[in-house]
């Protein structure tokens, strides 16, 4: 049934639903204050039941049928939609070849899993046609367009998987991302003002606007003799709020020396204003005595190194040490998860951040994920905690919210952040795991953390001169 | 970052339709089709595309791999390491069936299956850390599928350096590749700063340093040259030069491929290496480059990486 799809340069699009012009130009004639964005997929495929462990990512063709049964999923990101969204168009081209057409174009449905493999998806890993029904297509024509209404489904920046099945043993073929920028599925996402950039501009931070909330800012792996600590020093000597560290604050050895010769000249800076978190380098020096020396009461008790602060009216922030043996362990009826799960109760705050140095999730090459905090984690969830910061792997990796075994969990799941990129080398990525959002591995920065009243926003704040960043907001359980 | 993705994956979609343009329209048996293909690890599950479509359908299995080779119906796989387990390795038929598994310990990095099928070799860094960090450990091992007789570490072989018997604690071997004879090999030692192309005996447990600068050699299939990764400067912080040893002449090829490649290269005929690289959000590409410096690198198999040429199996 693959068949090689003939690339053509120019466009054979044909316009429908009434849609006479098509760009992502602001409309003008009677619209006003109108624009769109266009989005083509960030993946695409499709998997047969004929062949259930063929994977056909990178081709040219999405196929939709009952026998065999085959089923397409796509997948678009939305970015820099600022104005209200009126509408969003899920249009979709079929193949430029006989079998294209069908008397069923198939039904289109949300999916929620978000982080899918486009050269890894088969039948037999397909994700799970979960979400609501968007709309079905009756007879397809070959060579044509055809647009669903998702209005309901894409309701603002972030990121959206759609799959799509047919009851017909005449299957429809519509063209991939693959097919050429002319046939490529799109978004198009309509908003009432303002203008929105297209998909294409180039990414430009955009600070959150001062709103009185308070801000949390920082990251782990940071001091050594190189320059990246010095780099995202720099970044926060613009950026108010509250420090955080995730640990590893120096290298190799945590000893007060350390601290003074590249932790004090750099992030030391703010240290009036850090609350840190202790690593694995910091207790290459027995007791950590040189991070406790250097950061004082602000580091808690040291013989603990856990502790928990508020900030603002709504948000309670728990630090944790992950370094388990030398605070007499992790487990469940440990003392430090005893003194967990009793400070969690005792909290009046609706939202909850944690930090540590040891990610329980990360597809970081050098340190594989680390069950031993698997009971702070449990914890957390067990007392709908929002979100949880963490380094040791030296990237930025962020999750989408999961439960404590790493399954999709909306409504109350955490998200899990690796923010190992304070100034220590980067570290490469091995294996991506399921519901790895967004990664990084090239670029030195601090994650600011914006604490609404029952939301948080995130911003990676990249290094001068690189550009990588990830922003979003996520309302608290 | 959204839109940097989107530049990289168009210009990968890009690559791939340029590819994919000029290949014919062939019958196939089944999606990959038959004759010649190359296995990868598809984000770590062992995968086969056709050697004519790498670009096109793709096997993907359910079996994990960090590294994985191929060769004469041999499939190697070194496992990742769990939550409650270390790695491992997986000795595998053509059709996946297991033939051997042996416990490891360490951070699976490099495989290889000698051209028989018969020997099986790999890396594993033994602290967790890889090259990003200043000082790493790693240990190489190899297995005799015929006899069974299995070297966990090369470090107990009997080393000459310069000419003369050798031996420091503080020696590392990684990268061994064999030749066709499944005795005699090339590997990587590294010891007081240096890092030595070394040539091995397996059956009288030796082996002799040839050169400096040479490391995760790779032998090519008529056994002539060894593509390897030089040190920019001689000085790994800068990254690596994929670049071709003639054995008989001792003339070095720098190849066409300019970014900085960590990884032990794959001959897919006596013209062509491919290997792997990373984009900074974790993405693997397999890319090729003739093996004569001419050309330039293309786009072999997208999401991809430890590539291995593969016969068509037995069983189709």
């Amino acid at each position: 049934m693959f068949r090689r799809k003939a690339l053509t340069a120019a466009s054979m699009a044909v316009a429908v639903g009434g849609t006479a012009v098509f760009t992502a130009a602001t409309l003008s004639g009677g619209v006003a204050n109108a624009a769109t964005a266009t989005f083509t997929p960030v993946a695409d495929t499709y998997v047969d039941n004929g062949n259930t462990s063929t994977n056909y990512g990178t081709s040219g063709q999405l196929g939709v049928d009952n026998s065999p049964v085959k089923r397409a999923f796509l997948r678009f990101t939305v970015a820099g939609i600022s104005g209200p969204i009126s509408t969003v168009k899920l249009r979709v081209h079929t193949d430029n070849v006989s079998g294209a057409a069908s008397g069923n174009g198939g039904t289109f449905k949300g999916v929620s899993n978000t982080t899918w493999s486009e050269t890894g998806t088969t039948w037999n890993n397909q994700p799970s046609i979960d979400g609501a029904t968007l709309g079905t297509l009756g007879s397809v024509a070959q060579n044509a367009w055809y647009e669903i209404d998702v209005t309901s489904y894409v309701t603002g920046n972030g990121t959206y998987s759609i799959g799509v099945t047919s009851s017909s043993s005449d299957g429809a073929d519509y063209d991939s991302r693959e097919s050429g920028a002319s046939t490529a599925p799109q978004l198009v996402v309509t908003t009432d003002a303002g203008p929105t950039p297209t998909a294409t501009s180039s990414p430009t931070p955009t600070p959150t606007a001062t709103s009185g909330d308070p801000v949390l800012v920082g990251a782990g792996d940071i001091s050594n003799s190189g320059s990246g600590d010095s780099a995202t020093a720099a970044l926060l000597d613009n950026i108010p709020g509250t420090v955080f560290t995730l640990g590893d604050n120096v290298y190799d050895n945590g000893t007060a020396s350390e601290f003074n010769t590249y932790y004090n000249p750099t992030w030391g800076r703010h240290k009036a204003r850090t609350r840190p978190v202790p690593g694995n380098h910091d207790y290459n020096t027995s007791g950590a005595t040189g991070y406790y020396g250097y950061f004082g009461a602000s580091a808690g008790d040291p013989s603990k190194g856990y502790y928990s602060y508020d900030v603002g009216s709504n948000w309670h922030v728990v630090v944790l040490n992950s370094n388990c043996s030398a605070v007499g362990g992790c487990g469940a009826s440990s003392a430090q998860v005893t003194w967990l799960r009793a400070d969690l109760a005792a909290s009046a705050r609706p939202c909850t951040v944690a930090m540590w140095h040891h990610p329980r999730y990360t597809s970081g090459a050098n340190h594989s994920p680390d069950t031993s905090v698997a009971p702070i984690v449990q914890a957390l969830y067990d007392n709908d905690a929002d979100l949880i910061l963490t380094g040791h792997n030296h990237q930025y990796e962020r999750f989408a919210p999961i439960t404590p075994s790493n399954q999709l969990d909306n409504a109350r799941g955490i998200r899990h952040f690796v923010v190992g990129s304070g100034g220590a080398s980067h570290y490469g990525f091995g294996t991506i795991l399921a519901n790895s959002e967004v990664r990084n591995s090239d670029t030195y920065g601090v994650l600011k953390v914006t604490l609404h009243p029952n939301a948080y926003s995130w911003q990676f704040v990249p290094e001068a001169g690189k550009s990588f960043t990830d922003s979003g907001t996520t309302a608290c359980h | 970052m959204t839109a940097l993705a989107a530049l990289l994956l168009a210009g990968v979609a890009v690559t791939y339709a340029a590819l994919a343009k000029d290949q014919p329209v062939t019958a196939r048996s089944g999606p990959v089709g038959e004759g010649p293909r190359i296995q990868v690890l598809t984000n770590g599950r062992l995968s086969t595309v056709s050697r004519s479509d790498p670009g096109g359908p793709r096997e993907v299995t359910e079996l994990r791999c960090d590294r994985a080779y191929t060769a004469a119906g041999t499939v190697a796989c070194l496992k990742p390491v769990g939550p409650l387990s270390s790695t491992g390795l997986v000795v595998l038929d053509s059709s996946l069936h297991e033939r051997r598994s042996l416990p490891l310990t360490g951070f699976p990095n490099r495989l290889r299956v000698s051209a028989t099928g018969r020997m099986v070799a790999w890396t594993l860094f033994i602290d967790g850390h890889s090259y990003a960090t200043t000082g790493f450990s790693t240990v190489a091992g190899i297995l005799d599928t015929r006899t069974g007789r299995l070297v966990k570490s090369l470090e107990d072989f009997a080393i000459t350096v310069d000419g003369r018997p050798y031996r420091n604690p503080d020696v590392n071997f990684w990268g061994v590749t064999f030749t066709g004879d499944d005795n005699r090999f090339y590997a990587t030692l590294s010891t007081d700063g240096r890092r030595h192309l070394v040539e091995g005996d397996f059956a009288a447990k030796t082996v002799r340093t040839l050169r400096e600068n040479v490391e995760c050699p790779s032998l090519s299939p008529d056994g002539t040259r060894i593509a390897y990764k030089s040190a920019v400067d001689a000085d790994p912080g800068k990254g690596w030069r994929l670049s071709v040893l003639d054995l008989a002449s001792l003339r070095i090829t720098a190849l066409a491929e300019t970014r900085s490649v960590d990884d032990q290269a794959a001959w897919l005929d006596d013209r062509t290496v491919a290997y792997a690289l990373q984009t900074g959000d974790g993405t693997n590409n397999t890319w090729s480059v003739p093996a004569d410096g001419t050309g330039a690198p293309s786009l072999l198999v997208p999401d991809a990486n430890s590539p291995a040429p593969s016969e068509t199996p037995a069983d189709g």
